[in-house]
C-alpha cells in the first residue's frame, strides 16, 4: 500500500487541529501502521510541549533550512501507544528566536521549503515505508500551511460552529483548496452533543455542513469535557479507548484508509 | 490532379493552424509578462520565485502545470502531460510560458528539454 500524506488545517486557531492530528496519528500507530507526525505550526509550536520532550537537537526548522536530513529531525515516541506501529514525531522549534526567524523568511526560502516538504513523500513514504505522514499546520493562509496542503494527498479542514470560522472556511475552500484541486474533507469539531443526539439530527447536521462548503463531511466530533479535562497531557485515544472521541478518531482513520 | 491540389491546400491550412497556435501562445506570454512586470516587458531575462502564493495567483491552466512540475522536481513536457492528461504540445506551451515569466528554468539534454524550478531541493528526485 502506498503511504498517504494528510494535512490538518483550519481557518481559525483553536479548532482542534493539533488534538486531532496527535490522536489520529496514535490511532493509526495503535492499529499497526508506521506513522510520522510533523508540527508545521512554526508560529506557535505545540508538539514539543505536548510530548514533554527536549527533542534530539534537530528541529523541523533545521530540515527546512537544509541543515539536516529528515531522519535526524524525528524522534521515536512509539512507547506512547500500545500498538505495534512506529510513532515518529518531528518538532517545530518553540524558542522565540526560532519563531521570529521563521516568520521573517522570504519567498525564495518558502519555495525551497515547499521542495523539501514535497521530497518527504520520497524519503518517508517510499524509502522508510511509512504508512501515514500527518501534518499539523498553522491556521489561516500561512506559507507553511499552504506548502503542507500542496504536499498532502488529503486536506482535512477542521471547523467549529463559530460563524466567523464557517464564513472564513467557506472562502478558503474556494480560494485555496479548489485552486490546488486537492482532495479536501471537513471535520466539524466541538459539536454540542444534543445536535447529534438522533440519527435524523446527525444527518441534518452533516447535510448543512456539506451544503455550506460543498465538500464531504468526514465526521462531526462532539464537544467533550473529558477531552478538555486532560488538557493535552496524554494521548487521549490511548487513555480512553472506548470514549466517543476515540470512536470518532477510529471512524476518521477508517474512512481515510479507504480513500 | 484535383486530389494533389486538395492535399496541398490541406497542408497549407495545417501550417496556418500551427502558426496561429504558436502566435496564440506568444500572445498569452506577452499578456502574462505585462501583468507581472507592471507596465512593460523587462529587457533582461526575468527570474521570479515560484512560491505557493505565486502558484495561487497563476491562471488555472498554468497552475496545474506548475504544481505538477513542483511535484516531479524536473520533467519534460511529455512527463507533465502524462500527469495532467493534457496534450504534450499544450504542456510544452505552458512550460515555455512559465520559463518566460521567470518561474521555471529549461535545460536541453540532447533532443529533450527538461524543465525545473530549482536545481537543489526541488521536489522528489
Amino acid at each position: 500500500m502506498m503511504g498517504k500524506i494528510i494535512a490538518f488545517h483550519s481557518y481559525k486557531g483553536g479548532t482542534g487541529k493539533t488534538l486531532l492530528s496527535i490522536n489520529l496519528a496514535a490511532t493509526y500507530a495503535k492499529n499497526g501502521n508506521d506513522v510520522c507526525l510533523l508540527d508545521l505550526d512554526f508560529r506557535a509550536p505545540s508538539l514539543q510541549a505536548r510530548f514533554k520532550t527536549k527533542g534530539n537537537g534537530y528541529w523541523l526548522n533545521d530540515y527546512l533550512n537544509g541543515v539536516c536530513e529528515i531522519k535526524n529531525a524525528l524522534i521515536d515516541l512509539s512507547h506512547l501507544h500500545s500498538g505495534t506501529g512506529k510513532f515518529l514525531v518531528g518538532l517545530a522549534n518553540p524558542s522565540t528566536e526560532a519563531i521570529r526567524e521563521m516568520s521573517a523568511k522570504d519567498r525564495k526560502w518558502e519555495m525551497k521549503a515547499l521542495g523539501r516538504l514535497l521530497a518527504l513523500r520520497n524519503s518517508l513514504l517510499n524509502d522508510m515505508h511509512l504508512n501515514y505522514l500527518i501534518l499539523d499546520t498553522s491556521p489561516g493562509l500561512q506559507y507553511s500551511s499552504i506548502n503542507a496542503i500542496v504536499a498532502a494527498d488529503v486536506a482535512l479542514v477542521v471547523t467549529s460552529l463559530d460563524t466567523s470560522d464557517i464564513i472564513g472556511t467557506q472562502r478558503m475552500v474556494h480560494e485555496l483548496y479548489d485552486l490546488f484541486e486537492k482532495k479536501t474533507m471537513i471535520v466539524v469539531n466541538k459539536v454540542l452533543s444534543d445536535m447529534l443526539s438522533s440519527p435524523a439530527g446527525n444527518n441534518n447536521f452533516s447535510d448543512y455542513f456539506h451544503n455550506t462548503y460543498d465538500l464531504p463531511v468526514l465526521d462531526s466530533i462532539t464537544c467533550s469535557c473529558d477531552v478538555l479535562r486532560v488538557g493535552g497531557t496524554c494521548v487521549f485515544t490511548e487513555e480512553k479507548q472506548e470514549h466517543p472521541f476515540t470512536n470518532s478518531l477510529k471512524r476518521i482513520a477508517g474512512k481515510i484508509e479507504k480513500l | 490532379m484535383y486530389k494533389s491540389l486538395q492535399g496541398k491546400q490541406t497542408r497549407v491550412l495545417e501550417r496556418i493552424a500551427d502558426s496561429l497556435i504558436q502566435l496564440n501562445e506568444k500572445v498569452d506570454v506577452l499578456i502574462e509578462l505585462q501583468k507581472h512586470t507592471r507596465g512593460g516587458i523587462a529587457n533582461e531575462s526575468l527570474t521570479d520565485v515560484l512560491d505557493v502564493m505565486t502558484l495561487l495567483s497563476l491562471p488555472d491552466h498554468l497552475r496545474k502545470t506548475a504544481v505538477t512540475l513542483c511535484n516531479l522536481g524536473q520533467a519534460t513536457a511529455e512527463e507533465i502531460a502524462e500527469q495532467t492528461k493534457r496534450a504534450r504540445a499544450v504542456e510544452s506551451g505552458y512550460l515555455n510560458q512559465l520559463v518566460l515569466m521567470g518561474y521555471l528554468k529549461k535545460e536541453r539534454k540532447g533532443r529533450k528539454a527538461y524543465f525545473y524550478v530549482e536545481k537543489e531541493d526541488a521536489g522528489v528526485k
